[in-house]
This record gives C-alpha cells, structure tokens and sequence, in this order.
C-alpha cells in the first residue's frame, strides 16, 4: 500500500510532530549527517571530468528521488506513521508561511549572524548542531528572501516554463541546456544575475545560509523542497503520456557526454538502481 | 611548486592591486615568513595528495600558457596577454572586510590540469568549474559566475555575517577514493 507524501501547509499538529521528531532521532543517531556528507561527495559540475549524477545531469531527478527515499526509510524506521512532506513554494511564499512556523521546520535568521531562533531546529534547543560544513558555524542558518538584496521565490509561471517542455533532457545533457524539462526544473541559466538561477536553484538561493551552500542537505528544508520538485517529475510525466527519462542510451565513445552521465538503463552510483526503475514509483508514495 | 599562497608577491603581479589593508581576521603582514611557507607546504602537499582529483579538472577553453599572465610589451600584446590568460590572472583584494586571494597553479606535467587556490580570510575557498567556463564556490553553489573573483565576492556575499569558511581539515590531505570527493567541506 502506498503511502502519501502531504503538503506541508495541510499537516496536522500531530502530523508536525512526529515527522520533527522522527528527523532530531535520525540526527540523534548519526544518520543524519551521512546523508549531507553524501550530497557533498555527489556534487560534481559540468566544467570537469568524472560522472554527474546528483546535478547538471539527466539523473538530477531520479538521484534525489532516491535520496529522498532512503531518508524517508530512515525516518519511518523511528516512525512508520511518518513520511516527507513537500513545500509548495509557488503558494507558500513568505518567509511567515509554512513550512516556517515554530511546530515545523522554524523561522527565518535572525539579522545579525542568520541563526534560526525559533523551532525544534534552533541550536539552542541543543539538537540540531550542524557537524558537515562550509563555514565555522555549528547552527543552522538562513537569509529567507535575501534581505540585503531581495529576490522572490519562482512562481508557478516558472513552473509551467518547464513543465510544458516535452523533451525530458536534450544533450549536451549538462547545465548548458535551453530546452529539456530536468535542466528547466533543475535551474541552471545562461548569463549572469536573477534570470539565470531558475525553480530548484533559486529556492535554494531565496532560503540562503545553509541552503545555499554545498552543505545544503543540513536545513531540513532540503527535503521538503526537493519533495515539491519531485512532485513536479509527477506532473510532468501526466502532462506528457508516455514521455520517458533521456537519454535512453548512453553517449557512444565518440561523445564529450560518454562516461559523464546516466542513461536510463545504467546503474545510478551509489545505489544499485537504474533511473528507468525510479520513473514509478506509484507503488511506495504518492502526492496528495 | 614556487607558490607562495596567500603572499603579497602574488597580488603585486596583479598590476591593479587591491587594497592592501587585509580583512579583520586576515595575515597581517608578520605572518608572511615562517607561516607562509609553512601554507606553501601543505598547499603543496594538499595538491600532491588529491593528484587524482584534480586532473579532473578541464579547462574549457585551453588557453596558451603565458605564465601567470603578467601584461607586457605593446597594446596588442597586452590585450592578447589579458584574453590569453583572462582567467588566470591572481587577486588580492579586500571585499567588504574580507581578504579575497586567488592564485592560479598550473599543470604540474602532462595529462594534468591546472586550478585555482582561493581564499577567504586565508582560508580555501573550493571552486568548481560549469561547463560554459563559468565558476561556483562550496559557500554560494546552487548558482555560477564569470570569473573566479567574482564566485570568491559571491561566497563573501552569502557567508553568513560574522562567519569565516572552516580551517582546512588535516585530513583533506589524504585522497578520498569516494567519488567526487569532500570538495573542502567539514565532513
């Protein structure tokens, strides 16, 4: 039986609880910062050699949906009655809305150093110490909207720019992309400034501190952001029947790509799984 | 490897140096003997170790190898030197209050690529390099921009006030077989 994966502006008081509670256990145990740790270590750019998958690449989707998953089991294992909400951050768009209230994930920083004060993630509260990190600091911190230079959130036109592309990627397959759903989605641009940070990068940069950096995976946020982004993959497979990931071979020998990206047979590092296999996943979750 | 990291030599080669007033938490000018070389060690040594990961790096647009770049002769050859090594040239300045250094360090032999050494406050900054030549640091990654000082001014930009990047880990010195590695993160 699948379960359901709610929008974090519908959970009940119980439902906050549990799931807050369920991830300072996971924290608690160590598990939590192995999952930041390997966003770290899967974080490879496009201007390099090597194999991308977590980013600038086709398997950007099929990579955090999995990741999403293994944190998800992580939590159900403290509480099976637990499971990932998502953000809608094309409805839920300032820095009082959800998921930024004192029973979720907390408010924003405060001015003068960007410490998140408030929620169970405030480091005072003493169980959320950042222990995987850019910066010197141990508390989580954010810098909701940029208050020195303020941007806004993408909205759903935004959403729709990518949503209505019928290619899922095109090659190179990298960040350089105008066309393609993933790199839509995922947000790389062209030129400089706000219009080339789109969707899945700007929320990053609209929640800043923390979600900005490398270490991004530390503000609980990142789940519940990347829960709506693989919501949108949902959609977009609706709107497009039949629509598959791309590519479906890998590039021949001959291709600046080969070797640098996933095609949708080949195994997907560090798990033992293909993206064809992660396109339904209608069997484990859905969204309401 | 002659590479003094984070020393003055390096910024005056600039032709346009910044202000020489170093950050609050910068090297102030006593700490340029002994310390300094001591950094120039483990740079190198740092280097040495993650070999295997910095051949990883491509330069995108190969560029012929004139040295750090240093503007000389007539117009034409300075303009052609300055686009020849656009990229390459090394920075010393002072962005609001924080020291930004940056200093390229070439190939060492075949089959290997060269990198760019940043630091903030004395500390490194990890760069990486997208696919159109354009440059992300660990602090600011969800975004890229033109030049290697302009993605140290950026993570100067969103380091939270107050905050300076982590001190390098001793253990960064030895290679991570994992894929992708720690990028300089405290892990």
């Amino acid at each position: 039986m699948a379960y359901v994966r709610k929008d974090a502006g519908t959970l009940t008081a119980g439902e906050k609880r549990r799931f807050v509670n369920a991830l300072l256990e996971v924290k608690r145990r160590g598990e939590y910062d192995e999952f930041v740790r390997m966003h770290v270590a899967y974080y490879a750019s496009d201007g390099e050699r090597g194999l991308r998958t977590a980013h600038m690449a086709p398997s950007f989707l099929p990579w955090h949906r999995r990741f999403l998953l293994d944190l998800e089991e992580a939590l159900r294992r403290v509480d099976d009655s637990v499971t990932l909400p998502y953000w809608d951050w094309t409805r839920d768009r300032k820095a009082t809305s959800a998921p930024w209230t004192a029973d979720l994930l907390g408010g924003n920083g405060r001015r003068s150093d960007h410490q998140v004060m408030t929620g169970p993630f405030a480091y005072r509260e003493g169980n959320w110490t950042l222990k995987v990190g850019v910066t010197e600091g141990e508390f989580l911190t954010r810098d909701l909207g940029r208050r020195r230079a303020p941007i806004d959130l993408p909205a759903k036109s935004d959403l729709e720019w990518a949503l209505k592309e019928s290619a899922y990627d095109v090659a190179p397959w990298d960040s350089t992309v105008t066309r393609g759903f993933r790199n839509r989605l995922e947000g790389w641009g062209t030129g400089r400034g706000s219009a080339s940070w789109r969707n899945h990068n700007r929320v990053h940069r609209w929640v800043g501190g923390v979600m900005l950096s490398a270490a991004s995976v530390n503000d609980p946020v990142f789940w519940l952001h990347h829960a709506f982004v693989d919501l949108q993959w949902h959609r977009w497979q609706r709107r497009h029947r039949g629509a598959r990931y791309l590519p479906a071979t890998a590039p021949g020998s001959g291709d600046a790509q080969h070797g640098r990206i996933v095609a949708r047979r080949e195994r997907l590092p560090p798990w033992d799984v293909t993206p064809a296999e992660l396109e339904d996943v209608g069997r484990i979750y859905r969204y309401a | 490897m002659v590479i003094s990291i984070g020393g003055a030599p390096v910024g005056a080669e600039d032709g346009a140096p910044g202000p020489a007033r170093p950050g609050p938490a910068g090297p102030g000018p006593e700490g340029r003997t002994r310390r300094e070389v001591t950094r120039g060690l483990r740079a190198c040594a740092l280097t040495a170790a993650l070999a295997p990961l910095l051949t990883a790096f491509r330069a995108p647009h190969p560029r012929s190898g004139r040295g750090g770049g240093v503007p000389d002769g007539t117009a034409a050859d300075r303009a052609s030197a300055e686009w020849a090594s656009s990229d390459r040239v090394p920075f010393d300045r002072t962005y609001r209050g924080c020291r930004i250094q940056g200093v390229w360090i070439p190939a060492r032999g075949a089959g290997e690529a060269g990198r760019w050494h940043v630091t903030v406050d004395g500390r490194p900054l990890h760069l990486m390099r997208r696919a159109d030549g354009s440059w992300l640091s660990t602090v600011d990654h969800y975004c890229s921009y033109p030049t290697p000082l302009e993605a140290a001014r950026a993570a100067v930009d969103a380091l939270p006030p107050g905050q300076r990047l982590r001190a390098p880990d001793p253990a960064d010195d030895a290679a991570h077989p994992h894929e992708g590695g720690r990028h300089g993160v405290r892990a």
